[in-house]
């Protein structure tokens, strides 16, 4: 009996000193590790689909709430606007379309006269060499001047049709979170 | 302070963890794409293998032997938590690239094994050279057999293109297949080297 009571003492000991210390350890952590997500992941696509602005994107980016998820909590979108003399002229923003294998994310770049400016791809798992034929330029732009407006659609590239599409879903997801949202993101 | 010494230097070559004792395949195959790829990732064990055997030898006298894998398992999954997010917040690119072998370290047999079958006998301070001498092996092995797929997968040694210009990489070597070779030779030769050795200690 005093053995069992000993093996729980210990690891439950164990267990809650890991915790504790991880959870600190999560704290400090969190804000470089999005901070360097950014950098790495975001900021790439952010510069590829602004042009023509005098600010920092990265530094002015703002969090707008766009929803709930299914525990109530707020859903958050980061925007990236592109100024031009403190003016607003353009935004970055990231929307996600189901490809053939996982999700794909797309920067999306929408001026605010309601046209697309470019697009970039943030993730995705895509077959490579053919479903990941949806990252070069003669793909995404395609999208360049379109009208940012209910769904977008361009051609798709042929054997990559479900990459093609989700990339499309994607920049539709963006284009529709600008459009409900544009008081909050202009 | 002898021994303590013959603790640290034993992980260097005489139980050399992936040629001599060949445990922990898995991310030796796995990240040796490049130089800097191994050593990443022989850091990161390093450092997940130093503090599991200090801890683990610290707790050695009050965990009870039924539950001392579940122990040192918590131990082990805390530190490479930590190294996950430590090399996540700080050198995210390298963190790109190893990816889902970092969590994988958890179940590194190495780990587990120094902590069996050394720590949880030994004081701290000697577990410490335990960690320590069989981590640096084990990044040094990783980092040599990384640089020399590197070297011929790609012709760069640490990024930097050294070949003639009419090398044609041999990219077989970055493949999974091209990672078992590397190590074959590498074993092989570490095999002559000893050989040589001890026939040279026999003819005296």
């Amino acid at each position: 009996m005093r053995d069992i009571i000993k093996m729980m003492v210990v690891l439950t000991a164990i267990g809650a000193a890991s915790g504790l210390t991880l959870s600190v350890i999560y704290r400090v952590t969190q804000t470089p590790i999005e901070y360097q997500t950014i950098k790495f992941v975001k900021e790439p696509a952010v510069k590829k689909v602004l042009t023509g602005y005098d600010n920092d994107p990265i530094m002015d980016r703002k969090k707008v709430t766009v929803g709930t998820d299914e525990q109530g909590k707020p859903v958050e979108l980061t925007v990236f606007p592109a100024k031009k003399d403190g003016e607003t002229f353009a935004v970055a923003l990231e929307g996600k379309g189901k490809g053939y294998h996982g999700t794909i994310g797309v920067m999306v770049g929408v001026r605010k006269d309601g046209t697309i400016l470019d697009i970039g791809i943030t993730s995705q798992s895509e077959t490579p060499g053919v479903g990941t034929k949806v990252t070069e330029p003669a793909f995404t732009d395609r999208f360049k001047g379109l009208s940012a407006t209910g769904e977008i659609a361009v051609d798709g590239i042929s054997g990559a049709t479900y990459s093609s599409k989700g990339v499309m879903a994607a920049v539709t997801q963006a284009v529709g979170y600008v459009n409900t949202f544009k008081q909050e993101i202009f | 302070m002898a021994s303590l010494q013959a603790e640290f230097t034993k992980g260097l070559w005489k139980t050399l963890p992936p040629f001599r004792l060949v445990l922990g395949l898995c991310p030796t195959l796995a990240v040796t794409t490049s130089g800097i790829n191994g050593m990443g990732m022989g850091l990161a064990t390093t450092f997940v293998l130093i503090f599991s055997n200090l801890f683990v030898s610290l707790l050695r006298k009050f965990i009870p032997t039924q539950v001392r894998i579940a122990s040192f398992i918590v131990i082990i999954a805390s530190f490479v938590v930590i190294v996950e997010l430590a090399m996540q917040a700080y050198f995210y690119p390298l963190f790109r690239v190893l990816g889902i072998f970092i969590p994988l370290i958890v179940v590194n047999c190495i780990i587990l094994g120094r902590a069996e079958a050394f720590a949880s006998k030994h004081p701290p301070v000697v577990s410490l050279a335990d960690g320590l001498g069989i981590g640096i092996g084990f990044t040094v092995s990783l980092f040599v057999l990384g640089t020399i797929r590197e070297l011929l997968g790609s012709g760069t040694l640490l990024g930097v293109p050294v070949m003639w210009e009419a090398f044609e990489p041999f990219s077989f070597m970055l493949k999974p297949p091209g990672a078992f070779v590397a190590l074959g030779l590498l074993l092989g030769l570490m095999n002559l080297i000893s050989h040589l050795q001890a026939r040279k200690g026999g003819s005296r």
